[in-house]
């Protein structure tokens, strides 16, 4: 908080004084009120991506070589041409600080927010995926309160406004306690023709600006500045900043809005999130080179009485701007009748270049367009941690109890085990277009109704690993998550990704935010993956125990599959194949679900990984599907390939008969070999007609394969080959995996 | 002291200043389409009756306060806790 | 003569352009998606209630959508015995409109419930259902957070063959496990008296493409083409 003084009174402001003198200097006077509250949240760390904008930079022109992007990072959403005359959309946001204080609300407005972006480039949002972070569950009633109103906010609106959730993925871990990350994502699909008709800005002067939705309240003003301090400097007065969503509305806009862009009377189309009216007017004129005139007194507000201030900065949920022609106005207004929406013709646009905004006879905001997106940017300082170095030396014990007693540990631990307890509350079919559905794949499969083509989408991260080695652990992400639309029979065919990270402020997060940023920007450049938007979430430290969150780099993945027979499952299918795994096992066990389960260990070496033969895998992978030589495949993740056959083994209760004399060639324990997180390893399974060919393949790639086991009827798995014999019933083991989660929440 | 047993009615409801979709749809949709434009406001929230053992009403209000803030039986982020009614039985 | 189907747009409805797709291009029938407040009867020969949350669920599900005038349209249609169906929220409306007896409760485990079930065929003498067998079990998915049934006069309903599908597991028995959502007596579905109205919880337009079935069933469209049938014949 700084002191300003306005016209000989003390203002309060999240900005610096140096800002203040900045804003002086851009308009050649003191600004109103009305207009430093705008500069105000439009300079905020939330809107303006000061701390993170110069490392960003980075990803800039990281979609220009490819002619399928249709728009790229600083959109509201990143588009790409599907092919068939379809555009499809996705954005992935963070909601971390509200969710943290109200879960239900916090989370369902974060879902709200997202499906708006989506919504304003003009296509139909048609799929949800959720990443979440929490502590950990067992013994700890808050987390527990946290995951399950954070769980039933993103049901409760995603079910209500007819969007599946596909997707998402969860992790609890001591640094998340006080400060959860509930990370959304949303898909959107139309015709190109949908989304050139919507571009999110005003690019013609004499349109007129409407303004259709929810009513303007009180509730959420300052919402954005608030969102990029720390949880622990906030008030009570501070806290009924958190909104309460409103699903049905956001139904009715949805469809309303779909139908008016059908029209062909929209010309542009932007949501009313952080910063309100103001934000979404100065961006639209701003980044179109126009201006406009705004009527404040014509939009509706929920209360009497409120100030220009509170008009203009309020964020209340559910509205939306478009920018109308004038010759199509009654005709966009009769499709917001029909819906019974409310709505009011609030300004024009002009050639001006100049946001002018009129309380009555009064002007209240009179700024160049492009003012508010002209924030000062900060370089942050950044040092990696002294810790790292005694973290990464850690070695492994030896293990105290035997294998068969680790795996059952690890199957059912909080980071491993069946997230159903979670999908079962999400309406994951909805728009009858989910092909693989939660819980049967890596990813989520949707088809293109009308087309042969699919969609395959993921998201995720691992924080442990990120945590030892930013840089690593964000490329090994995008093995990762890449490796989860590919396993489905996909190719990648775009990245956003969503940073979430304690105070830019403190140079040791910081590093790990830059890091993270080198990583994915290395990865996505070597293996020609464009980067179309990106999110940042700073903040998300506690400030009394000065520890920051485990490093998160939200990455989201979209894949494309032609055609209804390439698509792959995980389930094996047939007893007598083959159990075939791609890529070697190396001695890294840093950021391990063994290390954390079983040794309480958080360090030691993690994943690393080399993009060549990473690249390889996948060409040798999508020759095996060209040849259709896979029934099965499931990438390796989290607790070893052990879990990875297991879970192969779950659904038609098949067995694994797995001998891995032959597969320890760098010479590993048992331990090692079994657990390590090594990333962009596949587990497949194919017919032994075809091992001959498969093995003449991998030679031709250059990819280790192993024969490491054969499918049996027996729901067992037994493993030959280590120091000790290994024997693991299935359905035990599908008890241990289905039975955490509810044993910890159903109290 | 003998404890004795009361009846306590509480409600649970938005913040006056938090918005409530449910009451502004069923005062919008329902009640206003179906001729009843009498009614000016609505909201909505939860009532629950609790039968308890205390030494007196203030100690039964005290101890009804402490467990919905302590169990979370209400979010005072975005609601409020009304003590309605306190009977002895 | 064509066959006319309308589904019915309600504020919130959600699985609406799911039924018109699965009637248009799976079973092949002309459908139109009617806003709520444009429904006429006449241009229709019969209507489907999709799923969703109608006017948010807010109150009760159901409820609100109940007053939309285009429930005073299908009262006709009901009347004169052409065929409705009401899908998840459509069949809430239905209960909360009166044209099928009962009422739809939270799901016993108090939360939102998205899975594949099976349900037996308990009548297959209705509009919707003639094309089944008795006591066959079909597979389809199952999406609601209040769809436990309950009657007063379960005897009565029983009595009058209103009791048209239960939950049951893959072979036909009513085992708890195999009622998702703790209805009375594993009832999914019921129909009126005449038999030309259903409401059921399950979700067929979901069920009619193999390639979204878990096992390749398209049970779902037997419902579908029932209707299609019963209609010809009511024409003819």
């Amino acid at each position: 908080m700084t002191k300003v003084n306005l016209s000989g009174e003390e203002v309060n402001v999240e900005m610096t004084k140096e800002e203040f003198e900045k804003v002086k200097e851009l308009l050649n006077r003191e600004p109103t009120i009305t207009e430093l509250g705008g500069f105000d949240i439009m300079w905020s760390e939330h809107c303006s991506y000061k701390s993170s904008r110069p490392k960003l930079k980075l990803f800039e022109d990281a979609e220009k070589d490819y002619d399928y992007v249709l728009a790229g990072p600083g959109q509201d959403a990143g588009v790409i041409d599907i092919g068939d005359g379809y555009a499809l959309a996705f954005r992935i946001e963070s909601h971390n600080h509200p969710s943290a204080i109200e879960p239900y609300h916090g989370a369902a407005t974060g879902i709200g927010g997202i499906i708006r972006d989506i919504l304003c480039m003009g296509v139909r949002p048609i799929a949800l995926l959720d990443p979440l972070r929490f502590g950990h569950l067992e013994g700890n009633p808050h987390s527990q309160w946290l995951f399950k109103y954070v769980v039933k906010g993103i049901a409760d609106y995603g079910n209500c406004t007819g969007i599946p959730t596909i997707g998402g993925e969860v992790e609890f871990d001591r640094s998340f306690e006080n400060n959860c990350l509930v990370n959304v994502a949303c898909i959107g699909l139309g015709t190109i023709e949908d989304f050139e008709h919507a571009p999110s800005r005003a690019y013609n002067p004499g349109d007129y600006v409407v303004l259709m939705g929810g009513s303007t309240g009180r509730d959420g003003i300052h919402g954005v500045t608030f969102a990029s301090r720390t949880l622990t400097e906030m008030s009570e007065a501070d806290r009924p900043a958190v909104q309460i969503g409103d699903p049905f509305t956001k139904k009715m806009i949805i469809e309303a809005t779909l139908e008016a862009v059908k029209t062909g009377y929209v010309r542009g189309l932007k949501d009313l999130g952080g910063g309100g009216l103001t934000c979404a007017t100065s961006e639209l004129t701003g980044d179109g080179n126009t201006g406009a005139k705004i009527e404040l007194r014509k939009v509706f507000t929920g209360e009497p009485g409120m100030t220009s201030y509170e008009i203009m900065l309020s964020e209340s949920q559910e509205r939306m701007a478009f920018i109308v022609k004038p010759e199509g106005l009654e005709t966009v207004l009769d499709v917001f009748k029909k819906y019974e929406m409310t709505f009011a013709v609030i300004g024009k646009t002009d050639d001006s270049k100049v946001l002018k905004v009129y309380d009555g006879e009064e002007l209240v905001v009179n700024i160049p367009a492009k003012a508010l997106s002209e924030s000062p940017t900060f370089r942050r300082a950044e040092k990696r941690p002294d810790y790292l170095d005694h973290l990464l030396a850690q070695k492994t014990p030896e293990p105290t109890i035997n294998l068969e007693e680790v795996i059952k540990k690890l199957i059912a631990s909080e980071n491993i085990c069946s997230k159903e307890w979670v999908y079962r509350q999400y309406d994951h079919e909805v728009g009858v277009r989910s092909v693989v559905k939660c819980g049967e794949g890596d990813s989520g499969v949707l088809r293109i109704i009308g087309t042969d083509k699919f969609i395959s989408a993921s998201v995720g991260v691992n924080s442990k690993h990120c945590y030892l080695d930013p840089y690593e652990g964000a490329k090994g992400g995008l093995v990762e998550i890449c490796g989860n639309v590919i396993a489905n029979g996909a190719k990648p065919m775009a990245m956003v990704n969503c940073c979430n990270f304690g105070n830019p402020e403190i140079p040791e997060s910081f590093w790990y935010f830059s890091k993270s940023v080198e990583g994915m920007n290395d990865f996505c450049r070597k293996l020609r993956i464009p980067i179309v938007g990106g999110n940042v979430s700073f903040y998300n430290e506690d400030e009394v125990s000065k520890t920051a969150i485990k490093a998160t780099p939200q990455i989201m993945i979209v894949g494309l599959i032609q055609g209804y027979e390439n698509i792959i499952t995980l389930p094996f299918k047939q007893s007598g194949n083959d159990i075939l795994i791609i890529g070697e096992t190396k001695a890294e066990l840093g950021g391990s679900e063994y290390h954390s389960v079983i040794h309480k260990l958080e360090g030691g070496t993690p994943p690393s990984v080399d993009e060549e033969k990473i690249l390889a895998r996948w060409n040798f992978l999508y020759e095996l599907y060209q040849n259709k030589l896979i029934k099965a495949n499931h990438d390796v993740n989290k607790g070893g390939f052990i879990i990875t056959v297991a879970e192969m083994c779950f659904k038609n209760k098949f067995g694994a008969d797995i001998d891995l004399t032959g597969y320890n060639f760098n010479n590993l324990r048992d331990d090692e070999l079994l657990f390590s997180e090594t990333v962009g390893r596949f587990i497949i399974e194919t017919s032994p007609k075809d091992f001959g060919k498969i093995v003449d393949l991998a030679k031709m790639f250059k990819v280790s394969v192993n024969k490491i086991g054969v499918v049996k009827s027996k729901p067992e798995i037994s493993i030959r080959g280590l120091s000790q014999i290994v024997n693991l019933n299935i359905n035990q083991m599908k008890q241990l995996y289905d039975s955490t989660i509810p044993n910890l929440m159903e109290i | 002291m003998a404890q004795i047993e009361f009846e306590i009615e509480i409600s649970l409801e938005n913040k006056p200043a938090a918005r409530d979709p449910v009451a502004e749809t069923i005062q919008r949709d329902l009640l206003a389409k179906k001729g009843y434009d009498q009614v000016s406001k609505v909201r909505s929230g939860q009532y629950l009756r609790i039968n308890l053992l205390a030494d007196s009403e203030e100690k039964a209000k005290e101890l009804i306060t402490k467990m919905c803030n302590d169990l979370r039986i209400f979010n005072p982020v975005t609601q409020i806790l009304n003590i309605i009614n306190v009977n002895k039985v | 003569m064509t066959i006319k189907i309308a589904v019915i747009q309600f504020p919130g409805a959600n699985c609406d352009l799911d039924a018109v797709h699965v009637l248009n291009d799976v079973i092949g029938v002309e459908t139109s998606l009617v806003w709520h407040n444009y429904f006429k009867e006449a241009d229709f020969d019969g209507v489907v209630l999709p799923g969703g949350f109608s006017f948010g669920d807010y109150l009760r599900a159901g409820i609100i959508a109940a007053h939309s005038p285009a429930l005073d349209e299908a009262r006709v249609m009901l009347k004169d015995g052409r065929p409705i169906i009401g899908i998840c929220n459509g069949f809430q409306i239905l209960i909360e409109a009166e044209f099928l007896p009962g009422a739809l409760l939270q799901n016993e485990s108090l939360k939102f419930i998205c899975k594949w079930v099976n349900i037996k065929v308990i009548n297959n003498k209705t509009a919707f259902t003639h094309k089944m067998k008795q006591n066959e079990v079909l597979a389809i998915p199952i999406a609601h957070g209040e769809g436990r049934y309950f009657t007063d006069n379960l005897k009565e309903l029983e009595e009058n063959d209103q009791v048209v599908f239960r939950y049951s597991t893959e072979t036909g028995n009513y085992e708890s496990a195999a009622n998702p959502n703790g209805s009375l007596d594993n009832i999914a579905g019921i129909c009126n008296l005449e038999q030309n109205c259903i409401g059921l919880m399950p979700h067929p337009e979901r069920a009619s493409e193999a390639i979204l079935s878990p096992k390749g069933t398209e049970h779902g469209r037997l419902f579908f083409d029932s209707m299609v049938e019963f209609i010809k014949r009511r024409i003819r």
